[in-house]
């Protein structure tokens, strides 16, 4: 099972973003052989809709469920739509604090 | 007597209080008390800019009734800025979409369908409903 987090650098110190469509950079991590890495999030400049091409982009990978502080209403519906989860940790957490909790 | 409210739809709960004005001593205008379907009304309208139409699909209501909501909303909020009033979320007719939360994992999540109610992190059974 792939996961997406959306962060805000890209090294496993840094934070959970605040926010899923406007993130710098998403990790995506594989629950299966445990490897991740990052990519750039091409649309968090975007005037709108960044968090449906976010979402677009990270349904390709094949995503099952993504983590970021707060989803957007059109990416909650994209994402229901394809029935990937979607959890928000309630306090300021790392990717590897994350990632030790799914392993 | 006027019919019951339909329940309006939305997505979370604000997660603080209210707001409160700066810089004054002590309180000068009467609370200002905006409920649920408002807050998040004013956040599809102007914080992800939906169009009301959309927006009001969202919230499971007609166009009309959306904006309604809306400008009741907007005078409020002006209402606080101009009288210098604090802010309170509360109240409201509402139902939240399946939102789910985990108290041990400090977590709130969604379930992908036909699967069973567990925490993605502890993998406990999720008691909580809703919110």
């Amino acid at each position: 099972m792939i996961i997406a987090i959306a962060a805000d650098e890209n090294n496993l110190n840094a934070f959970v973003d605040p926010h899923f469509g406007r993130c710098e950079w998403y990790y995506l991590f594989d629950l299966e052989n445990l490897k991740g890495l990052f990519i750039e999030n091409p649309a968090k400049n975007n005037h709108e809709k960044a968090g449906c091409d976010a979402a677009e982009l990270l349904l390709g990978e094949n995503i099952r469920m993504a983590i970021a502080g707060r989803f957007g209403s059109k990416v909650v519906d994209v994402f229901r739509r394809n029935n990937i989860q979607m959890v928000i940790p309630e306090s300021q957490q790392t990717l590897s604090e994350i990632i030790n909790q799914l392993k | 007597m006027g019919r019951t409210k339909k329940d309006r739809r939305i997505q979370m709960a604000p997660t603080f209080s209210g707001f409160k004005p700066q810089g004054v001593q002590c309180k000068i205008g009467e609370d200002v008390y905006i409920n649920f379907e408002e807050y998040e009304a004013i956040n599809l309208c102007d914080y992800e800019l939906l169009t009301q139409a959309e927006a009001a699909k969202l919230m499971n209501v007609s166009r009309p009734t959306f904006t309604r909501i809306y400008e009741s909303v907007r005078r409020k909020i002006a209402k606080a800025f101009i009288e210098c009033s604090s802010i309170n979320f509360e109240g409201g007719n509402v139902t939240f979409a399946n939102w789910y939360k985990c108290e041990h994992c400090k977590i709130t999540f969604t379930l992908p369908e036909n699967a069973d109610k567990y925490c993605p992190f502890c993998k406990t059974q999720v008691l909580i409903e809703n919110h």
